[in-house]
């Protein structure tokens, strides 16, 4: 059925498509958001372990809807879960952690920086730092940032303080930035998408320990489901149509995008025209999508005459180390061990950018420090492992009698993640989801630097956990990827040949399609992206606006 | 025992379909969430009937099923000092997780890989898996353990691990996990009373089956 012509149609509620309904709704234009999950409102989310992280509740089941997954052009494709996001009104902002971190300068311009790197694929932004911090200003502000500007070599400037005071953090905290000022590096306060004080008609953070991976009930989480999209549908100017899931974007003669094809709650097609269609879906899901509107006009999918939809796809680097301090053991020296303020909010970048490439890379990244996630079932069969290295039994019992007694401190790794030409998503036309679409398939092949890299920041943490005296260290991983943090398969830039979408997110060959999640992006930084992604939105919504009041 | 018996059941292609999800951090077994029953997606391939579970008191297994798989899942969390799988109800939480229809495949690889360990149990000791000795118990899982990934035997020992532990850890409104005891061993009580964990009178299943159906 088509439904009634409105001005925007927006694929997506997350970080990239909320902003867009906010600002257009505020404008007064009539915006229709399809969003494929449900809507959930903070009673649905409980601290059920089983219900939030272990079943369908944000993630598809993977033999329902998979992405196929290899490493290598010559690899056998494997289904997997892998590089979803939360499938719910805000997307993955629901289930963050909402490490709110900001590029920097140099990531705008990462190819002049680096230079033309074998094997690699660098493109620098076609817009400044300078050109693009009001955003994060906006986003920081709209969303609810809480943080603390402290000075260090790659600080990124900023025009005032965060819009919060810093949440409070475990004492360890202290600890990290006494053993870092040793070695004369930087322990920076992490900005999070947490509210620290009421906000907006919010209320602040109760300090909970179980965040991320769960909805926040409390709406002190700056997800997009606890205020933009809430805002946006206070406009009256916006409809949200929660379940739906899009399965093309159609084009008329000319070769403008003319409505969205997809299928409602209950499983039925619908048409729904608008004049303006915007995709913000996820940089995996967003390319398939494209992928999967073919037409005579563009027979390799929307906006793919320059055969660049897919291409580009980066993930972020990721690398961990831990360190166990048993309690009984530390009891006498640090009593305050056993406090159970769930925040240690403590980053590491001197080692953002080096200054030669004696250690094989120079464009390095960002160490977050926190506590391992306290999910007991997680905890339980990370312990048991599986194969040869497996225990069970009394084994398993010590080990997990031995976690009562600790606390464990992990840095996370966000390390570049190079563009390489072997890194892409394509449509597998013969395997298709529970909707009978053609399913996103990703090929994954990184760049060695990427590697270099991000063993040197494992390194470098390793370091810093072996000052702060734990009874126990371990190295988790040094070469992995996280997929929830996805960019590149859309670029934007001002050269239709080497990119999809042009400085505003506009596709270059389709004149009212954008795409406003991470896709846009040449380089992915070297922090997680959600933050970023949100400020493109408001970014590129101030431009649309002033564009479409224009006439 | 599936890779002798490929052309049957449980396919390679399964085997992968399933292992993957097992390996990233979020671990997904399958459900009834959110599905109305017209969603309900065909089978990739067809699946021997399960046994009838007959005049068993249970949903899932019959009576010596069910023994064997108390047993197994004891074995994997003993009580010794403190309490152990059957102490927590971990039996009764897979013989309930088992039968929401989602998990229908699982449900029958579950049974194959039971019935697998009570084949070789007798074959190897004489008797069933549930009268064996703890030693001997331990022994016939190790092997099902080590017999490396991809193989049916794996399989069933990562699927009993990860229910074992989701009975013995999850909120006791599912059904295990009764006092509380997996919390305690964890020291999951502590940190759960300041994450507020599900309050008292939470029911979990009721939210997996309604989640997202708030019209």
């Amino acid at each position: 059925m088509t439904k009634a012509p409105v001005d925007v149609c927006i694929i997506g509620s997350g970080a990239g498509g909320a902003p867009m309904a906010l600002e257009l709704g505020r404008a007064g234009f009539k915006v229709v958001v399809l969003e494929k999950g449900a809507h959930y409102h903070p009673k649905d989310f409980v601290h059920d372990e089983i219900l939030n992280s272990r079943r369908n509740f944000f993630m598809p089941l993977p033999w329902e809807e998979p992405h196929l997954w290899r490493k290598g052009p010559t690899a056998r494709y494997e289904r997997s879960n892998s590089a979803w996001t939360a499938n719910c009104v805000g997307g993955g902002t629901v289930h963050m952690s909402g490490y709110f971190y900001r590029l920097k300068p140099v990531d705008f311009r990462l190819r002049s920086t680096l230079g033309d790197v074998k094997g690699a694929n660098l493109a620098d932004w076609p817009i400044s730092y300078e050109e693009f911090a009001p955003f994060y200003d906006k986003a920081e502000a709209e969303l609810g940032v809480s943080g603390e500007a402290r000075p260090h070599p790659f600080a990124e400037p900023r025009s005032g303080p965060y819009p919060l005071p810093p949440l409070d953090v475990h004492p360890i905290a202290n600890e990290i930035d006494r053993v870092c000022g040793e070695m004369k590096w930087h322990s920076l306060s992490t900005a999070r998408g947490i509210i620290s004080k009421p906000y907006k008609g919010r209320s602040a953070c109760v300090y909970c320990a179980l965040c991320g991976s769960y909805g926040c009930e409390m709406g002190a989480k700056s997800g997009t489901n606890a205020n933009v999209i809430p805002a946006a549908l206070a406009t009256g100017n916006v409809e949200l149509r929660p379940k739906c899931m899009a399965r093309s974007v159609e084009v008329d003669k000319e070769g403008r995008a003319k409505s969205v094809i997809y299928l409602d709650a209950e499983g039925v097609e619908q048409e729904q025209p608008a004049k303006i269609i915007v995709v913000s879906c996820t940089s995996v899901e967003s390319a398939r999508l494209l992928l999967n509107s073919t037409s005579s006009r563009f027979p390799k999918g929307l906006a793919n005459g320059s055969g660049l939809v897919g291409k580009n796809l980066m993930f972020s680097s990721f690398g961990e180390a831990r360190a166990t301090f048993r309690l009984s053991k530390q009891k006498a020296a640090r009593p305050w061990l056993a406090e159970p303020a769930p925040f240690v909010n403590r980053s590491l970048q001197d080692f953002y950018v080096m200054p030669d490439d004696r250690f094989g890379f120079r464009k390095g990244g960002t160490l977050g420090f926190m506590w391992t996630h306290p999910n007991p079932i997680f905890a339980a069969v990370g312990m048991a492992g599986s194969g040869k290295d497996g225990v069970f039994g009394k084994a398993l019992k010590d080990k997990m009698r031995a976690y009562r007694d600790s606390r464990i401190l992990q840095f996370e790794v966000y390390g570049e993640f190079l563009a390489t030409p072997g890194t892409y998503v394509t449509v597998e036309p013969n395997v298709k989801d529970k909707y009978g679409i053609p399913v996103a398939a990703i090929t994954v092949d990184r760049h060695p630097m990427d590697f270099a890299a991000t063993r040197f920041l494992v390194e470098r943490g390793e370091e810093v956990l072996a000052r702060l005296d734990p009874d126990e260290m371990q190295r988790v991983g040094i070469a992995g990827e996280t997929t929830i943090l996805q960019h590149g398969t859309c670029r934007f830039g001002s050269d239709p040949a080497t990119s999809v979408l042009d400085k505003d997110c506009r596709a270059h060959e389709v004149p009212n399609l954008y795409v406003v999640d991470g896709s846009f992006m040449p380089s992915a930084g070297s922090v997680p992206s959600t933050l970023t992604i949100a400020a493109n939105s408001f970014r590129v919504a101030s431009n649309l606006v002033r564009k479409l009041k224009k006439g | 025992m599936a890779r002798k018996r490929s052309s049957g059941r449980l396919t390679r292609r399964s085997f992968i379909q399933r292992l993957t999800f097992f390996g990233g951090g979020v671990v997904l077994l399958g459900s009834t969430a959110c599905k109305r029953p017209a969603e309900e997606t065909p089978k990739a391939e067809k699946t021997a009937e399960a046994p009838s579970v007959g005049d068993s008191p249970h949903g899932t297994f019959t009576g010596l099923e069910f023994s064997t798989m108390a047993a197994a899942s004891e074995r994997i969390v003993p009580r010794d000092e403190d309490p152990g799988a059957k102490d927590a109800n971990v039996p009764a939480y897979i013989d309930r997780i088992l039968q929401t229809p989602e998990m229908k495949q699982m449900k029958t690889d579950f049974l194959q890989g039971l019935a697998a360990l009570e084949r070789r149990a007798r074959s190897m000791f004489k008797k069933g898996f549930a009268e064996a000795t703890p030693e001997q118990q331990d022994e016939l899982l190790t092997i099902f353990k080590d017999s490396g990934e991809g193989s049916g035997e794996a399989h069933f020992y990562e699927l009993l691990v990860v229910l074992t532990l989701e009975g013995f850890l999850g909120d006791p409104s599912y059904g295990g996990n009764k006092g509380r005891v997996g919390w305690h061993l964890v020291g999951f009580d502590t940190v759960g009373t300041v994450a507020m964990a599900p309050p008292e009178g939470y029911d979990g299943p009721k939210c997996l089956r309604e989640c997202g159906d708030h019209r």
